[in-house]
């Protein structure tokens, strides 16, 4: 029997090793896309694989590192591994998400004995492939995406692996850049194994690796309480993404059936589309972020995040289907596809406990970036991710603008964007009448228009609920579908079907407009003063 | 004999230190007047002329420590402001950058302070700079006119103005002004220019409005405090501590009053500084246990480390303020069990009403405070001076309710509590120490408040930290340092421009043109800078967020190794790819006075009794000790208690305390 003040204690423990990690994860990067975009994350793991603890900025990264330890562990035996072996893999059909995300994982060796593992995520900057950032939207076959690295041995007992390195180096586009973050990646794995044998120095492994077992189990208990107090039941919910890129007409389902029950909560996927030929495929971690990101938000927050809280799911992703595609479909744009199916998860248990689930939020990030030559001399490229309404609920409007689900990102401010590349911002506006009408109104998407300074731009447009929109709830309207349009400099306007790689020239004008949340409760409800207040706020137009 | 006054208005006391020339130092506690702070400040100088025979004539120096800034904003009791912007940007007050603080909630609340200006009263004006700051369209000061009419027919109190890249070109933003004025002329105005001329729409919107949204309230409460003081009898200017750690006059701080926001936290900060430096620290993690939270600060190489954002009521406010990070833990924090039966302490907390279940005002659960009592800790008849009398009793039966279930002792549960706190805590400072590029075990822990002291050699362990500084007044320590702060006066301006092509002279301009401004802020406190420092933000091109380096020279080469350095030391690393500058800064300073902890109250010599406290190493006689008895002398070896009016310090095993000149108690590893 271990005292129970001690896995207490132990639990705070683990829960700072792994802010640590990630404190010097963040810190030690090189790129952008990690110091601000927090595109990355790092953890700790049981001699198993389970998480035992992990900090992370963006909910898309809870599930990511589980299928990495799995594999590593199932090509590596463990009865062979040593001090000082660090692992390392990114390709998403063994394991990984999409091609710019390595895993770093390193064995904790304590006196001979496995007793956990370190493991760190970073989004690189770019992995090689057909466009530099490694995301192309308009790829077909994942060998187009970048190089992909299977299960490999980056450091052998403290010995890197140079023909690794040197093949990383020459395949992609900023190699001193990408392995500063992978070497950042190593630090916060190497902090993680020092400070986690300095525990096992303190109680012993065995103790150590039973207290584990018991946070584990204990947030596994809490888990399954919070769960039961669901209405047992299978809930259904269906939604669309626009279209995969490639093929523009044809929108894309994803269909859930979440069953509630004794052995916790089972997904099944069936009826999704199959798997499309544009890069929206998503293996299926992505679907198992998105479920661990419902379960912690319909449980209850204090529960300690590790894998005890996802033991009670479990998913169907039929073969072939846009949710478990095979090789060599590819899957770089999956951030989209697990935005929606996060949507749908939690409008399907929604329908479980009425009341206190908002209506759907718009839960698009739209993605527009400008690469071409800037008058003052040398290459410029940016990208922007623009967010839209969130659902009403029973207690309060949608709030306008706002990152949800399974992503967190930041806008570019105009400044930014004016003094870096020769782009001006001509407007960042509310979207006027994009929320969904209800007794609570769903949130305001954005307007935003860009003004090109230059001729021959790559301008790359990812948009979402083009053709569909977030749907209302008790009565509540849908939201606004989201529209873009290029405004030519000749005076004409082409509307873009969410998703377009055009050229742009001086003076043309792309103008956003992202979609909004939707309502809940019958508008007929509502309060007249908040109808009064939005007119002279100018977020609903006067009747 | 001349004294000089510290104030600090806190939420509850406030708490007053008055230093007379020859050094002698006295402090009291009065209770807050929350609806007129300024009552309790005449109370206080009344009590300092019956008690201690302070003339107010006497009184050459008064120095404020305020929280009126940040409660105008906790109580939205601010200024119905308009606010104008470049035509097509109206909105960007209300959409901010997007991000949500609470990933995991479905019900979302805004994120951006929208109730600082709604829809209604913000206003387009037809205009535009470019990001070179050239002029691409015009002002149109007709559409000025409407807006400033329609704004002040809508009834607003104050004008905030931000438009885009006015940090290049303040034109535009100082024309509006003069319309303003025109209609206008007692219409408080606030340019983005002025608060925080650098880049970025959204925080320099969100920073002006703030500024103009408080500038009635904290002008109203500083002429009824200047009013008070003069009827008072003190003919001596007001002096206010900003948010960075440095003190203003009152007529300063109404033109920038956005600069008042944390002033208490600021001054608590700069009091550790000026205890450590006299204990001969200058390296020091300062740890304020109160009752709901715990403050964690750094103060590297004798300066405490200023971060260029703060927080005010969950919103990022771009105001440079002493980098102080607060986590939920402290005397009154909860003990509970979950769902799996484990024990969690925090982040819930009985605060001070009804507070713990010892304060006997009926709350009925378990806190840190409880745990203390039952582990002999803390003395029940001389809790606070003997303000409270606390019991026990009630602490013993409240914390029984999670022993029972955890099938633990009370004195075990109790031990318990005590740990999972000091564990949270220790995480908390090992990450803000790690995360600024610092390693903790080469610093010296501060603790402050009614509650650092008790938790500090458990942190201090946790840490590998080897020493540890109890000041004299922990719990005054906000006022003592208002007495130590410089007069401090920071003015900054966008440079924007790759380090590559920087051109000295130019370089000296923008610094001279700031060193003006700053001068001229000091002339107007009737002082002058006994200490001038220039700052440059540097990052790497491509980048958005920067460092700031000293600029000990105005040679590119330098400023570049410079930047690399820092970069090296908060990030762990450099590389040498090009840089470029983004603000100047230039900190004007003069130098306080005398470290205001420098009492010397008699030693009384009486000698410590015995009682009984629990340790995580068992059940132990301790020493107990009266903070006033201990002399120079004095060598105390834990397990021992001290005991104080504003605190308890708790000398675990291994540890010994001792008194050092200064009057601060100074606990040391046991070699």
């Amino acid at each position: 029997m271990i005292d129970p003040i001690t896995i207490e204690v132990t639990r705070h423990k683990l829960e700072g090793i792994a802010n640590e990690m990630q404190s010097t994860l963040l810190r030690s990067s090189f790129s952008p896309i990690v110091k601000e975009g927090l595109d990355a994350s790092a953890g700790l793991f049981t001699a198993d694989g389970q998480t035992l603890a992990q900090a992370c900025a963006i909910p898309i990264h809870l599930a990511t590192l589980i299928p990495v330890l799995r594999k590593i562990i199932e090509t590596f035996p463990p009865d062979r591994m040593h001090p000082g072996d660090t692992f390392l893999l990114n390709d998403p059909y063994t394991g990984g998400t999409h091609l710019p995300d390595i895993a770093i994982v390193q064995p904790i060796i304590h006196r001979g004995v496995l007793i956990a593992f370190s493991a760190a995520m970073t989004h690189h900057q770019d992995m090689g492939g057909m466009s530099a950032g490694s995301v192309p939207t308009n790829a077909t076959e994942i060998y187009q995406e970048g190089l992909r690295l299977p299960p490999l041995k980056f450091r052998d007992a403290g010995t890197i692996n140079e023909t690794l390195v040197a093949i990383i180096r020459q395949n992609v586009r900023i190699p001193d850049t990408v392995m500063g973050d992978i070497n950042a990646q190593v630090a916060a794995c190497s902090i993680g194994a020092r400070r986690l044998s300095e525990l096992a120095d303190r109680h012993g492994h065995n103790a150590l690796t039973a207290i584990f077992a018991e946070l584990l189990d204990r947030s596994e208990t809490m888990t399954r309480k919070a769960l039961a107090r669901i209405p047992a039941g299978t809930y259904r919910y269906t939604d669309f993404l626009d279209n995969d890129g490639i093929d523009l007409d044809r929108p894309i389902r994803i269909e859930v059936a979440v069953t509630i029950g004794p052995n916790g909560i089972h997904i099944d996927f069936t009826g999704t589309s199959p798997q499309v030929r544009g890069p929206l495929n998503c293996v299926p971690s992505g679907s198992l972020a998105a479920a661990c990101f419902a379960i912690r938000a319909l449980t209850d927050p204090a529960i300690p995040t590790n894998a005890g809280c996802f033991r009670p799911i479990s998913l169907h992703l039929p073969v072939g289907s846009l949710v478990n595609p095979q090789e060599p479909a590819p899957v770089n744009a999956r951030t989209s596809t697990i935005k929606r199916i996060t949507g749908a998860i939690i409008g399907a248990v929604a329908q479980a406990i009425p009341g206190r689930v908002p209506a759907a939020s718009a839960g698009e990030m739209a993605l527009v970036a400008f690469g071409g030559r800037h008058p003052r001399g040398g290459a410029f490229v940016t990208g922007d991710l623009i967010a839209s309404g969130s659902g009403a609920s029973a207690i309060s409007d949608g709030v306008d603008v706002i990152e949800t689900d399974a992503t967190n990102c930041m806008n570019l401010p105009a400044e930014a964007i004016e003094m870096e590349t020769p782009i001006r911002l001509n407007r960042v506006a509310l979207r006027p009448d994009s929320g969904g009408p209800g007794t609570h109104r769903g949130g305001l998407g954005t307007i935003r228009e860009y003004e090109v300074l230059v001729d021959d731009v790559t301008f790359t447009h990812r948009g979402e609920r083009h053709f569909s929109a977030a749907r209302g709830m008790a009565g509540g309207g849908d939201g606004a579908r989201a529209h873009s349009a290029i405004h030519r400099r000749d005076g004409s306007i082409e509307t873009i079907p969410s998703k377009t790689v055009t050229r742009l020239m001086r003076g043309d004008r792309i103008v956003l407009q992202t979609a909004g949340g939707a309502g809940y409760g019958d508008p007929a409800d509502r309060d007249p003063a908040a109808t009064a207040a939005d007119i002279a706020d100018g977020k609903i137009s006067p009747p | 004999m001349g004294f000089e006054i510290g104030v600090d208005i806190g939420g509850t006391f406030t708490d007053v230190v008055c230093r007379a020339d020859d050094g002698s130092v006295r402090i009291a506690k009065l209770p807050t007047t929350r609806n007129d702070p300024s009552r309790a400040v005449l109370a206080a100088l009344e009590m300092a002329k019956r008690d201690w025979g302070v003339e107010p004539t006497a009184i050459h120096r008064f120095v404020h420590g305020t929280t009126v800034a940040t409660n105008a904003v906790l109580e939205r009791r601010g200024a119905r402001i308009g606010l104008i912007t470049t035509e097509g940007f109206r909105d960007v007050l209300e959409i901010g950058r997007q991000m949500r603080h609470q990933m995991y909630d479905l019900v979302l609340q805004p994120e951006t302070p929208v109730f600082l200006a709604p829809g209604r009263y913000r206003k387009e004006v037809r205009e535009r700079i470019d990001a070179q700051g050239a002029v691409l369209v015009p002002l149109d000061e007709t559409t000025v006119r409407q807006a400033v009419m329609d704004l002040t027919s809508a009834g607003v109190q104050a004008i905030a103005v931000c438009l885009l890249f006015s940090f290049l070109d303040p034109t535009h933003e100082r024309r509006i002004r003069s319309i303003i004025a025109e209609t206008h002329p007692a219409l408080p105005v606030s340019l983005s220019s002025d608060v925080d001329p650098a880049f970025r729409e959204y925080e320099r919107t969100c920073v002006t409005a703030f500024d103009a949204y408080i500038k009635p309230v904290v002008a109203d409460y500083l002429a009824n405090m200047e009013h008070g003081l003069h009827t008072a009898g003190l003919s001596v200017p007001l002096q206010v501590m900003q948010s960075r750690g440095g003190l203003m006059s009152s007529a300063v701080a109404r033109q920038r009053p956005v600069r008042l926001f944390l002033s208490g936290p600021a001054a608590g900060v700069i009091g550790g500084l000026e205890a450590g430096r006299a204990a001969g620290f200058a390296d020091l993690i300062t740890v304020d246990i109160g009752g709901t939270s715990c403050d964690i600060a750094l103060i590297g190489n004798g300066a405490p480390l200023i971060r260029s954002e703060g927080v005010i009521d969950g919103y990022t406010v771009r105001v440079p303020m002493v980098d102080v990070t607060a986590i939920g833990a402290g005397g009154g924090s909860l003990a509970w069990l979950d769902g799996a039966g484990s024990l969690r302490v925090g982040p819930h907390s009985a605060g001070s009403e009804p507070g713990p279940a010892c304060y006997g005002r009926g709350g009925p659960d378990p806190t840190v405070t409880d745990a203390s009592v039952v582990l002999g800790y803390i003395d029940p008849q001389h809790f606070a001076g003997g303000t409270l009398q606390l019991q026990p009793n009630l602490a013993r039966t409240a914390i029984a309710t999670v022993a029972g279930p955890l099938g633990m002792t009370v004195e075990q549960t109790a031990l318990g509590i005590h740990r999972v706190l000091n564990a949270q805590m220790a995480e908390a400072i090992r990450l803000v120490s790690i995360g600024r590029g610092i390693d903790p075990r080469g610093f010296a822990l501060l603790p402050l408040g009614g509650g650092g002291p008790m938790h500090a050699c458990a942190l201090a362990d946790e840490l590998g930290i080897t020493a540890i500084v109890v000041p004299a007044h922990p719990g005054v320590l906000s006022a003592a340092g208002l007495l130590g702060a410089s007069v401090e006066h920071e003015v900054s301006a966008a440079f924007p421009r790759p380090l590559a092509s920087l051109q000295p002279d130019h370089l000296d301009a923008a610094l001279q043109d700031l060193d003006e401004r700053a001068t001229a802020l000091m002339l107007a406190e009737g002082t002058a800078a006994t200490d001038i420092r220039h700052f440059a933000d540097v990052c790497y091109i491509g980048q958005s967020y920067h460092l700031e380096v000293p600029l000990d020279s105005h040679d590119p080469t330098m400023i570049y190794a410079a930047f690399l350095a820092a970069h090296d030391q908060v990030y762990g690393h450099s590389t040498d790819v090009p840089a470029k500058l983004v603000n100047l800064r230039s900190v004007h300073r003069a130098a306080g006075g005398p470290v205001a902890a420098g009492a010397t109250t008699p030693s009384h010599g009486a000698p410590p009794t015995t009682r009984s406290i629990h340790l995580v190493s068992g059940s132990t006689p301790a020493a107990i000790w009266q903070r006033d008895a201990i002399t120079v002398d004095t060598r105390i070896p834990g397990p021992a208690i001290i005991e104080q009016a504003d605190t308890t310090v708790l000398v675990e095993p291994g540890w010994t305390a001792r008194r050092t000149k200064g009057d601060a108690l100074l606990l040391e590893r046991t070699p």
